[in-house]
């Protein structure tokens, strides 16, 4: 019913994620943006604010395994969803296949849109339908800017890590 | 690039030893850090650019849930002012303070800062604040709105210029313009601030290239001796100049923890940060060229107007590369500024420098067409063997050797110079050159470097990385000279607590921050060197420096002895450097400048009027390279900065009233992915022993140089129109139809 | 940021119902938008209806083979699916020409319709701007208006509608479902938009309903499509200009043709005049010319956007020549 689920303004809404697999509960007002909430209230503050307008990509999350600028949802939009955040890449204190690859290329300077183009990076490596052509590569990447400039070593990071889990499943095929 | 020998570190490709911390989000950026009890400011953005703030209505958003204050004029402490002196160390971008009184001198100025308990009270609050003004007449929008000449601010001559200018037989007078560019760098501005000991000492973390500038700068402002405040930047999401020196928002916030007895964090939003924490200023230049007919250059003179604000005076001295860039007897340059309604411009990566340099090599380009030479050429035949400006010897350039080479790879000799005449399916082919080349200085410097117990090494300075990579370098540096391996060094920058390091800018970090680094390995190495030969110790007897050192250990007579071990006999937890270095008098004998070159491919699609840079190929020459892999990144990053400088960038200013209306990061264009074109970047490898004992100048701000005068250079090969108007966009390039 | 009350919808009728009597709520799909613009305080809700949680996220085939899109089915998932890449490729290049990654990721079918413009007096709320406050006049008119419209605009709105999607929709021809408190109602995808005129703040024909369905017409057969997209950027930038473009070939002659544009017009903007002169011609250059001539006939500059209406011209000849090289390969 509609009833049970209105808000108020003032109100704190209990919001239920699965945060980087782990289960969190969130008491956040209707307005709060998920990006503040992951950064100010619960502490990931590994997820930039850029431009907070979409624009630049360094607030990039996965929600439901998608890439979505953080920025512009609301928390409360995320009652229920599973959310990936650079802080939940790594595992058993290894780095992401992706990660390593950003390291290995130098794939970044300042560092500041990295999560975001690693999350992007990650979304993209998975997401099938999606041609792993250069050209592709490219334009599927632009959402995230680099002010640095280090796209050809993020290119060359995305195509690299591609090519070493494409070797990977080529054996696990085998 | 020479073979690195195996022991060597220094000069090897390797791995940010920052890498992990910010590919895994642990990197703490002054945006990410929190305290206990914080407060969040959210400042209120003056609407128009120039007039009087009559009066503000406060009462709805006093009224909002969670907002403690709103600071504004006439509820604002009494504050000093920063002397604003570079010797002093204390340089602010805006010397006027927050609030200091009603008069609004550019659109975004703050006319109030709500401070709430949350970010989102702050927000809301900010937007239920309403202002009346009072529009001033008279309102300067640009300089390309002005007849107004400016101010001169500084000028050059040697020989005769104007009279060679007179009797040369070719010649060439034209003007170029740049559009105001944002840095747009990816942090934006923030400020944390905390004051502790009933308000006798101030912790602020700022995302800044000059922590010590800022101490100084707040210690001024808020009457306290510098000791008692500190500057933390560990982290910098970038700044491109913008960060040099200290903002409004910094004292704003600052004074608004003291004011309410609480930690208050203030992160521009994105628009604010673009309007109120500068740009690099538009700019007119002329540039008149006299020659022979065989191309050598008799006389050259650069005049260059660039905006300041009305609240500020700043320079972008566009004629700084000029004097010394040709072998020419005669050359003047005169620079002016001119108020305008604009926030207070600032530096931006190679600031003057890059505006000249698209003028002068854009200019050299037209007189090459207009003689019939290649432009390659025209350069070489004019090619300055030492410095004419000041008469002595460059200490090592290598811009033939750079010319020569990106022009190779780039198959330069196979270009047709025949306007339009490389076609290739819908497209045209148009190729471009142009040489770069950007000042080398450097800057006292001091570190601190321990040998610990546990083998490692703790080197600290009080510089910054803004994400050229010095946490690296530094460790680098201090492997080489101690044999320990990177990654058993930990370096701590971006503190005023550590010894006193330089300014992240001018490209003159690594050469200033290393020898001090240096020094202080070699002083910490002297002090366990010591301990060794000490009663007891591992080497009891022997000449201190006779000891040598080798992968982390003190070797003599057929032993090594670990670093860990000895320091283990005598119960130590560590021995301790410093060091602190200067430039000497090398600069009575040599000049220093890095130099390159850069080739690029545009492709010109006319049925579409579609311009694309397609390739790059660029030889820089800034001495050793100390990490080749970050080097490389720069130069790279810099040219997709000359993409976005030749074909994308410029702050729109409304020409009625000179509001700002592109400032966010999409209607202000920067390069995407999809805009970087193929690169082919070279260092070269010649070490300027005579700079530093590393050989190193600095490789921040070359790359971008030159860039936009290639674009145009190859647009105008492949469309036959001279382009002198940056960002060079479609509306210039599409037949009317 | 103002704050806003908060409600999930569980059904299309009761999120309807909901929205009823309440004129400043909002309902939130992909929230690209709307989030984006009360961060401006452009938008203003004081309530906000989530519908994520509403049946809406599939594409079906109807029976009579035509496509029907739910509206929350996002902007990635359509551009990706099968059906539509094999019926409308043109919709499916339009989408990938538009946006971010991540924006398709959030964006919606039914929001992409609901799309603002990017006109910056009207994002800046200290600007003068008729369709954000009615009667306050136009800065864009005599201000920076390099991004304005040169068809459909008036005295009173020059603001650009900023879709590649609905281009692609304007071309194919769409039918949408709208719910509202009477219940389901269609209306065709053309009449939906609405021109500035006199009233710039109201932008479509929705009478407090909800989209719920985009169905697209059958396509052409055989069919070549090509959107080209002209733009300072190589990715990531809405449109100086674009043009949609649909063919079929009988031999070298054109039989049917669909021509729409964006980043020009107040409006998806559908060339029905150029169209009808291209049936039956010779599918060349000097056909394709005189379309673009047609339809750009009425096109107006304002003071910084003269430059649209040439590379306009352009963005047709090429989209046009393009579709009949695929007809000419679908052929084949």
């Amino acid at each position: 019913m509609m009833e049970t689920t209105e808000h108020s303004p003032e109100a704190a809404v209990s919001v239920h994620l699965t945060l980087n697999g782990v289960p969190v509960t969130a008491e956040v007002s209707p307005n709060a943006i998920l990006l503040d909430v992951l950064r100010e209230q619960l502490g990931l503050t590994g997820t930039k604010k850029g431009c907070d307008h979409g624009q630049c990509g360094a607030c990039t999350v996965h929600v439901e395994g998608r890439a979505m600028n953080a920025c512009l949802r609301l928390a409360v939009m995320c009652e229920g969803q599973a959310i990936t955040t650079i802080e939940g890449l790594a595992e058993g204190g290894r780095l992401h296949p992706v990660q390593q690859a950003f390291l290995d290329h130098d794939a970044f300077q300042c560092g500041y849109c990295s999560p975001g183009q690693i999350m992007s990076a990650v979304a993209l490596l998975e997401d099938r339908r999606v041609p792993g052509d250069v050209t592709t590569v490219r334009e599927a990447m632009s959402g995230n800017l680099c002010r640095c400039g280090a796209y050809q070593n993020i290119l060359a990071a995305i195509q690299d890590a591609r090519l070493r889990r494409h070797g990977q499943e080529g054996g696990d095929d085998a | 690039m020479t073979a690195i020998p195996e022991h060597h570190v220094v000069g090897r490709r390797t791995p940010r030893v920052d890498g992990e911390d910010k590919l895994t989000g642990r990197a703490d950026y002054t945006v990410d850090h929190r305290l206990e009890d914080m407060l969040y400011g959210y400042p209120v953005p003056a609407s128009i650019a120039h007039g009087t703030l009559e009066s503000l209505t406060l009462d709805a958003a006093r009224a909002m849930p969670g907002v403690v204050d709103i600071l504004h004029h006439g509820h604002f402490p009494d504050l000093h002012r920063s002397p604003n002196s570079l010797r002093q160390g204390d340089a602010v971008s805006e010397v006027r303070l927050p609030f200091e009184d009603d008069r609004i001198h550019y659109h975004g100025q703050y006319i109030a800062l709500v401070v709430a308990e949350t970010f989102e009270q702050a927000r809301a609050a900010a937007f239920r604040v309403k202002a009346r003004y009072h529009r001033d007449a008279g309102v300067v929008t640009g300089l390309a709105a002005s007849d107004d000449t400016g101010e001169e601010v500084g000028h050059y001559m040697r020989g005769e210029p104007e009279l060679a200018f007179g009797i040369a037989p070719v010649i060439l007078d034209e003007t170029y313009t740049i559009a105001a560019e944002s840095h747009l760098q990816l942090e934006p501005h923030a400020t944390l601030a905390e004051w502790r000991d009933a308000d006798q000492h101030l912790i602020v973390h700022e995302s800044t290239q000059g922590v010590f500038y800022q101490r100084n700068a707040l210690a001024r402002i808020f009457d306290l001796p510098p000791e008692r405040v500190e500057v933390i930047s560990h982290y910098i999401g970038s700044g491109f100049g913008n960060k040099l020196f200290m903002w409004p928002h910094a004292v704003a916030t600052a004074a608004a923890a003291r004011w309410l007895g609480r930690p208050v964090k203030t992160v521009l939003p994105r628009q604010q940060d673009m309007m109120t924490t500068g740009h690099r200023p538009a700019s007119r230049q002329r540039i008149r060229l006299g020659a022979e007919f065989d191309g050598s250059l008799a006389s050259i003179q650069h005049d260059s107007l660039t905006e300041t604000s009305t609240v500020d005076r700043y320079v972008d001295a566009c004629g700084g590369a000029t004097p010394s860039a040709y072998a020419c007897d005669s050359v003047a340059t005169h620079q002016r500024i001119l108020p305008v309604h604009h926030g207070t411009p600032c530096p931006m990566r190679a600031p003057g420098e890059v505006s000249g340099v698209f003028a002068l090599e854009s200019a050299i380009d037209e007189l090459a067409v207009a003689l019939d030479m290649d432009p390659l050429a025209l350069r070489l035949k004019n090619y300055a063997h030492q410095d004419p400006q000041r008469g002595l010897p460059w200490s090592s350039k290598h811009l033939d050797r750079c010319l020569e080479s990106a022009a190779e790879r780039f198959g330069w000799a196979s270009r047709d110079p025949r306007i339009g005449s490389m076609g290739d399916g819908d497209e045209i082919i148009g190729q471009g050159m142009a040489s770069a080349t950007w000042f080398a200085g450097r800057q006292p410097c001091a570190a601190r470097v321990t040998l610990r117990a546990d083998g490692s090494v703790f080197a600290a300075c009080g510089t910054q990385d803004i994400g050229t990579g010095t946490y690296t370098i530094v460790a680098q540096t201090v492997a080489e000279l101690t044999g320990v391996p990177v990654g058993r060094v930990e370096v701590r920058l971006g503190e005023t607590r550590l010894p006193a390091g330089p300014l992240s800018g001018g490209s003159m970090t690594t050469a200033s921050t290393l020898p001090a680094v240096a020094a202080a390995t070699r002083d910490a190495l002297a002090a366990l060197q010591e301990v060794a030969t000490g009663p007891g110790g591992d080497f009891d007897g022997l000449y201190p420096a006779s000891l040598g050192v080798e992968a982390g250990a003190l070797v003599a007579e057929g032993r090594r002895v670990n670093f860990a071990e000895i320091l283990a006999r005598h119960r130590l937890s560590g021995v301790t450097g410093e060091g602190s270095t200067a430039p000497g008098d090398e600069r009575q004998a040599y000049s220093f400048r890095s130099f390159g070159a850069h080739f690029v491919e545009v492709r010109w699609d006319p049925g579409i009027s579609r311009l694309r840079v397609a390739r790059v190929v660029s030889s820089i020459d800034v001495g050793r390279a100390i990490n080749p892999v970050a080097a490389r990144n720069q130069v790279e990053g810099a040219i997709v900065m000359g993409i976005g400088m030749g074909l994308l960038e410029g702050l729109d200013y409304d020409p009625r009233d000179a509001r700002l209306i592109n400032a966010n990061a999409s209607d202000y264009r920067i390069p995407v992915h999809a805009d970087m074109p193929e690169l082919d970047v070279e260092l070269l490898d010649y070490p300027d022993y005579r700079f530093n004992e590393f050989g190193a100048r600095g490789i921040g701000e070359i790359g971008l140089t030159g860039v936009a005068a290639a674009i145009a250079n190859a647009v105008y090969h492949a469309t036959g129109k001279r382009l002198r108007d940056l960002p060079i966009t479609v509306e210039t390039l599409v037949s009317p139809d | 940021m103002r704050t806003f009350a908060f409600a999930r919808a569980d059904s299309v009728a009761r999120a309807v119902e909901s929205q009823q009597g309440d004129p400043a709520s909002a309902f939130v799909a992909g929230g690209t938008t709307l989030l984006d613009l009360v961060k401006l305080d452009v938008m203003r809700p004081s309530r906000v209806i989530d519908i994520n949680a509403l049946p809406l996220n599939t594409v079906e085939r109807l029976p009579d083979d035509r496509l029907r899109i739910g509206a929350l089915v996002t902007n990635t998932d359509l551009a990706y699916h099968p059906d539509v890449l094999a019926d409308h490729p043109l919709l499916s290049q339009a989408i990938l020409a538009g946006a971010s990654s991540q924006v398709r990721n959030m964006a919606t079918t039914g929001g992409n319709l609901m799309q603002r413009t990017r006109c910056p007096y009207f994002r800046d709320a200290a600007a003068a701007c008729n369709k954000r406050e009615p009667g306050s006049g136009c800065d864009a008119l005599h201000g920076v208006n390099r991004m304005h419209a040169v068809l459909g605009g008036s005295s009173e709105c020059v603001a650009v509608h900023p879709s590649d999607m609905c281009v692609a929709l304007a071309a194919i021809g769409a039918t949408l479902t709208l719910h509202g408190p009477r219940g389901e109602r269609e209306i065709e995808f053309a009449d939906f938009h609405r021109l500035p005129g006199t009233t710039p703040y109201l932008e479509h024909d929705l009478d407090n309903e909800l989209i719920v369905a985009v169905t697209l017409a059958p396509p052409l057969v055989p069919l070549g499509a090509a959107y080209v997209k002209l733009r300072d950027r190589a990715a990531y930038e809405f449109a100086l200009a674009s043009a949609g473009a649909m063919l079929s070939l009988d031999e070298e002659l054109i039989g049917e043709a669909r021509l729409a544009l964006g980043g020009v017009a107040t409006k998806p903007w559908r060339c029905r005049e150029a169209e009808a002169s291209l049936a039956g011609k010779r599918a060349d250059t000097a056909a394709f010319e005189a379309a673009a001539d047609l339809a750009l006939a009425d096109a107006r500059p304002l003071s910084h956007n003269a430059f649209k209406i040439p590379l306009a011209r352009q963005a047709i000849v090429r989209a046009l020549r393009d579709a009949a090289r695929r007809a000419r390969e679908d052929d084949a």
